[in-house]
């Protein structure tokens, strides 16, 4: 019952899944090393799979902000995510119908600008309601947009969607032209089963390095954002909204920002797709994108970063590893086979473990307030996991 | 309690005429009355006397069909809940508002008002003046959670306390928004005897230390003893105010109670 005894067992219930994920990690690795050593797995391939991961973990990261921070339901992650696509192809591809042309950082600006427009438009009319309402209206956002980009020729060059992309770094200088650059390399490591690295290769590497960047620069964000007196006002909010406006929060505002910063990140997943892909077309504003990410916030723990990073690659892998199913003679098709097994994962998830992989354990306190002696006994982790206990007068 | 030593027309919440009807049921009924700084004010009235509705109206929560609320000598009618609180008026809820995934610690910090810590901007731009305010506040929380002997629970899920500690951890989060006037909403309404005890100890220390209150309180015993002076709300009007005594001894109070003509 005492404070002192039970941190220690909460810790070690909570190393578990978190040890599990390390140890499926790992092994993942050791696998997809195995397979790239022994060319099963192409290296061109594999790099285009990570900064698939890595998109998916943006997109898991945008909706994480909304839904895992305050609460907010958003069913337009397709929409948010397209208008990133869209905005930086139009403004960069040579196939463009409209502008076409400018260097992808203008693209990106573009596609940044729009996507705030869009979430404060929808924002403005639906944060001062009820949570339902974000989602009844972001719902047939995504429809529209989808349906716009569909059917708007002048604009989007409807269903043949957009293409002569250029890569991120076009007009860089040296990296636009660094995979052309680079040797051709031939590589043996397991004898008979040689790999080839040759532009392709390099251009995929820099597209990892471009994903790693945002992804990496959005985390931070995040958990700066997050562990803070902002993420816990949000947190407040998504447990009632109420009280925290009794308390004399905004919180209007804050579900506003909490909004704007979500549907940019989603965006900012959009662009890196355009410049990964070099093709956008209206397929990739399917509400599929959405189910995605919401799988993947679930499956990783609303509210906490780490899981949503997590989620985005189990997404991936998923979405990938039944490919190779085609190979294998299957008495049905692996794309439906692909929804199906998420489906199972996520009921697996909701029995087994509703809170998610792994849920947000970190008190949302400014982490120099804490080190500083603040609250020394206090386990740093592990708070919230604990079950029972407590409830002595 | 401390009346007579104050200045009589220092009312720190001030209700004048207010109206609120709900289809064509009156739950506000030209209700006026005022807050003097300093008091322990009690408001009773019978079940469906429109107390909660009053306090909903007062804090922002409902729009006022007519008259007006003012906090500090500030007309606050139909300003944002957000707002009123900004001009130091503070409530709490009849059934206490649970905070799922934050520690008792957490949730006090919800408390104080203007954290320079809730501007996004703010995280990046100065970080270190977030963290002064951060610690300052997680020091005056955990001061707070002391005087009000619940320190223990600091590290506990703000879910898995009881309805008594959680009644205690909603007045000391209150006090963390330093208000000018608090209402609290039942504040031992399904508390044992022990901690509504606690809790009375703990309104009148913080009344001495210049904390205004506005109570709703069903317990009898517990309104007469704490609060004066004390309001009787009927049907949507004042019916009377005056000492506990005053109150007890009036003819129409007894009847609203139990239901006679009036």
């Amino acid at each position: 019952m005492s404070a002192l005894t039970d941190p220690k067992g909460a810790i070690a219930e909570l190393t578990r899944p978190e040890g599990w994920v390390l140890g499926v990690s790992v092994a993942f690795l050791l696998f997809l090393l195995a397979a790239l050593l022994t060319g099963a797995l192409g290296p061109t391939y594999f790099l285009f799979l990570v900064g698939l991961a890595g998109m998916y973990a943006l997109l898991s990261f945008g909706l994480n902000a909304q839904w895992g921070f305050t609460g907010l339901i958003n069913f337009s992650v397709a929409a948010f995510f397209g208008i990133g696509a869209y905005g930086s192809a139009l403004m960069t591809a040579s196939g463009s119908p409209i502008a076409g042309g400018f260097n992808p950082l203008v693209g990106l600006a573009v596609a940044l600008v729009v996507a705030l427009a869009l979430a404060l438009l929808i924002g403005i009319p639906t944060l001062r309601l009820r949570a339902d309402y974000l989602a009844i209206a972001s719902l047939g956002l995504a429809e529209v947009m989808r349906l716009i980009v569909l059917n708007e020729r002048w604009l989007t060059n409807g269903s043949a969607g957009v293409r002569g992309i250029p890569g991120f770094f076009k007009g860089w200088p040296v990296l636009s032209t660094f995979p052309e650059a680079m040797p051709g390399l031939r590589l043996e490591i397991v004898p008979g089963s040689p790999i080839f690295l040759e532009a392709s290769f390099w251009q995929a590497l820099l597209n990892v390095l471009l994903v790693l960047a945002f992804a990496g620069g959005t985390y931070l964000v995040l958990r700066r954002a997050h562990r803070s007196p902002w993420g816990r006002v949000l947190r407040t909010i998504r447990s009632d909204e109420d009280l925290a406006r009794a308390l004399g929060k905004n919180t209007y505002s804050f579900k506003m920002q909490s909004f704007v910063l979500g549907s940019l990140i989603m965006a900012l997943a959009g662009v890196f797709y355009t410049h990964l892909n070099l093709y956008v077309g209206p397929g990739d504003l399917d509400p599929i994108t959405t189910f995605y990410a919401w799988v993947a916030v679930i499956l990783g723990g609303s509210g906490s970063n780490r899981g949503a990073l997590f989620g985005g690659v189990v997404i991936v892998t998923i979405r990938e590893g039944t490919r190779f199913l085609n190979d294998v003679a299957l008495p049905i098709d692996p794309a439906p086979l692909r929804l199906l097994l998420i489906g199972v994962v996520i009921v697996a998830v909701m029995r087994y473990r509703p809170q998610g992989i792994l849920p947000p354990q970190r008190e949302l306190i400014w982490p120099s307030a804490v080190d500083g002696g603040g609250a020394p006994e206090t386990p740093d982790s592990g708070v919230r996991e604990r079950k029972g206990g407590g409830g002595d007068e | 309690m401390s009346e007579g030593a104050l200045p009589k027309d220092d009312a720190v919440l001030r209700v004048d005429d207010l109206q609120k009807s709900f289809g064509g049921l009156a739950a506000t009924d030209h209700a006026t009355f005022a807050v003097e700084r300093g008091t322990i004010t009690g408001l009773i009235g019978p079940n469906g006397a429109g107390k909660s509705t009053l306090f909903n109206l007062i804090s922002g929560f409902y729009e006022p069909d007519g008259g007006t609320v003012e906090v500090n000598g500030t007309d606050v009618t139909g300003m944002e809940p957000y707002q009123v609180a900004e001009h130091g008026l503070i409530r709490t809820f009849q059934t206490p508002r649970k905070l799922e995934g934050m520690t008792v610690r957490e949730a006090m910090l919800v408390g104080p008002r203007n954290q320079p810590g809730e501007s996004f901007l703010r995280l990046f731009a100065s970080p270190g003046s977030v963290g002064e305010s951060e610690s300052a506040n997680l020091a005056d929380a955990e001061r707070i959670l002391e005087e009000f002997e619940i320190d223990h629970l600091a590290a506990q899920p703000a879910t898995d306390i009881s309805g008594g500690q959680m009644k205690l951890v909603e007045l000391a989060r209150a006090m963390l928004a330093e208000p000018e006037v608090l209402l609290l909403d039942e504040p031992v309404a399904g508390v044992n005897p022990t901690l509504a005890k606690k809790l009375k100890s703990q309104i009148r220390r913080l009344n001495e230390q210049g904390t205004t209150f506005l109570l709703i309180e069903h317990d009898m015993e517990f309104v007469m003893d704490l609060a004066d002076p004390i309001v009787v709300l009927d049907q949507g009007h004042v019916l009377t105010e005056g000492t506990p005594d005053g109150v007890r001894g009036d003819d129409r109070v007894i009847d609203a109670y139990l239901g006679g003509g009036a």
